[in-house]
């Protein structure tokens, strides 16, 4: 017997390997590493590293330009929140509560942008917004009006970078809500339809409670996934700009790192970052009951 | 519900059908027409003269067979990894009791919140130390870090029913055994959608390649069409429509062919 838990601790070793391994040479210790460089000032190439204590974290708060990144990013997740997740919830209540039949053929196009390459996105609404060639501007103008050169504001061109984030994300969150909402008894909804229960007030007091848990799941997914999403469209369209406008702290990270060479104020961002996206992660595990506690 | 009010309701859903899909569908068609026709008639579906003329400006420009080789191979790469990894990983916390199992989920689940500006830099570092900079094997490894994939295996596997598990273990088949001739061909349809939802995710993956991959005999599919967009306007559309056509039509065939498994596995990934 005793032979036979020892080969099975073995082979539990074995399975779980790979996985650990990888885990750990390309995420535990970087995080680890990240965290001592953010005590550093240090170029990414320099033999030395100067220590400099607290002072890449204080300069998050004090620097002009770290603050403008900071203000942009609560800007960023405001938006993501609304495109993200509140409007793809409203659509799932409305296709799961509202139209009968047909849901299928949605869920099947609603997804198909999600497939697509951020870059793709990007170029497609450089494309559409081009203010002087592209085909938005061309309609506006044939009702006197002109589409502003939006790559010029940091407002405007966050915006645009979100609604490209939200062109793909839609369909992806979309399928998850409805879902959710799918597996709500459906006996219970119809014993309101007896009661003669107004439908918003169904959805409103009995629907959006029931899927509270996955609604918390995607809501916290929209911050900690279209954050990174953004990434992608800042750094093919503005870089960042105008003057810093439409950066967030993550390209704000990888600016710092891989262009100034600044590699100590870029790991105290990203271990900003990092507390921000845990604080969140400890959230869900408050909230969504059960989901962490399946194998634990 | 009254008629009308349910017509009015698809009526919106198909509006925003065509607002998703519609940039895609004008993308293909002005990717078939020359620069000139393409600004005078832009939301013409049908090109009136259809022209492979941006198609052979980029195989003069850049090597197309090579970058579409570079992607399909790491993409091939990472999808391979995660799904070895993950379906391991995954059997062994679904058959096993081990110390520290609670621990081990919990950081594997957080690995999902994980910015990757925090892991950025020490990769960055290690990639170039072990001489793995602007190749596939550079940007696959980073991203073999995430534990996703066990997730899906695992919510694959709780389908399986627990008598039949429990009957491999009373007849003392070995694990190995157990999972490569009855689990896996239990959970093929799983297997088969989550490596499509790897596969996906990794040829459209831009960050890494941005860090690993600076030589442009090396780039990826989304790195070589960042370079034909400017934020200047000076942007030639036709030429990136063309290379945007070329890099959405993997993902779309394998959409195509494995849409329902694909749509089942990311419901079941949020319903835990």
């Amino acid at each position: 017997m005793h032979n036979n838990d020892h080969k099975r601790k073995l082979l539990v070793t074995v399975y779980l390997l790979p996985t650990v391994a990888i885990l750990f040479i390309f995420m535990v210790i970087p995080i680890i590493y990240t965290f001592y460089l953010s005590f550093f000032d240090w170029n990414l190439i320099a033999p030395t590293k100067k220590f400099v204590g607290l002072e890449n974290y204080i300069t998050i708060f004090t620097d002009s330009v770290n603050r403008k990144v900071l203000l942009n990013t609560v800007f960023y997740i405001v938006l993501l929140l609304a495109l993200n997740f509140i409007l793809p919830y409203f659509i799932a209540i409305v296709v799961q509560f509202f139209i009968g039949k047909m849901k299928g053929p949605y869920k099947v196009i609603f997804f198909i942008p999600s497939i697509f390459s951020l870059v793709v996105g990007a170029m497609l609404f450089s494309w559409i917004m081009n203010p002087v060639s592209g085909p938005l501007a061309i309609v506006m103008k044939m009702v006197g009006f002109s589409l502003p050169n939006w790559t010029n504001s940091g407002g405007m061109a966050i915006v645009i970078i979100c609604l490209i984030t939200n062109w793909k994300v839609f369909g992806y969150n979309f399928v998850l809500l409805l879902t959710g909402l799918g597996a709500i008894p459906k006996n219970l909804i119809d014993a309101t339809k007896i009661d003669r229960i107004p439908k918003w007030r169904v959805i409103w007091n009995i629907v959006l409670p029931l899927n509270k848990s996955i609604a918390l799941y995607v809501l916290i997914l929209t911050i900690v996934q279209g954050l990174q999403f953004v990434f992608t469209p800042i750094s093919v369209i503005t870089q960042g700009g105008p003057y810093y406008g439409s950066s967030n702290i993550l390209y704000h990270t990888y600016l710092n790192a891989f262009v100034l060479y600044k590699t100590g104020n870029a790991s105290a961002l990203a271990m900003l970052t990092f507390i921000i996206f845990l604080v969140l992660l400890y959230a869900e595990m408050k909230f969504v009951e059960g989901k962490s506690n399946n194998y634990a | 519900m009254p008629k009308s009010k349910i017509s009015a309701w698809h009526l919106l859903l198909m509006l925003l059908s065509l607002m998703l899909l519609l940039p895609v569908v004008f993308m293909i068609s002005n990717s078939f027409k020359t620069l000139q026709d393409s600004y005078h008639s832009m939301l013409q579906i049908m090109p009136s003269r259809i022209t492979l003329v941006n198609y052979q400006t980029l195989a003069k420009q850049v090597h197309l067979l090579t970058i579409i080789w570079n992607t399909f191979f790491m993409a091939t790469l990472v999808t391979l990894g995660k799904i070895i990894t993950g379906l391991l990983s995954a059997y062994a916390f679904k058959y096993f009791s081990f110390t520290g199992k609670k621990w081990l989920y919990l950081i594997f689940v957080s690995t999902i919140f994980v910015p990757f500006t925090v892991v950025m830099i020490p990769n960055y570092l290690v990639i170039s130390k072990i001489n793995l900079l602007n190749t596939a094997f550079g940007v696959a490894l980073p991203q073999l870090a995430d534990a996703t994939g066990i997730m899906l295996f695992l919510s694959a596997m709780d389908k399986i029913p627990v008598s039949l598990t429990e009957t491999l273990q009373v007849d003392r088949i070995p694990a190995h055994k157990a999972l490569r001739d009855v689990i896996m061909p239990i959970i093929r349809p799983s297997i088969i959608s989550i490596g499509a939802i790897f596969f996906i995710n990794s040829w459209n993956e831009y960050v890494w390649p941005t860090l690993i991959l600076k030589d442009k005999n090396s780039f990826t599919l989304p790195l070589a069409l960042q370079n034909y967009i400017s934020n200047e306007g000076g942007t030639n559309f036709p030429l990136a429509m063309a290379l945007s056509t070329i890099t959405i039509m993997v993902p779309l065939l394998i959409y195509l062919v494995f849409q329902r498994y694909i749509l089942n596995s990311i419901s079941s990934s949020g319903l835990k």
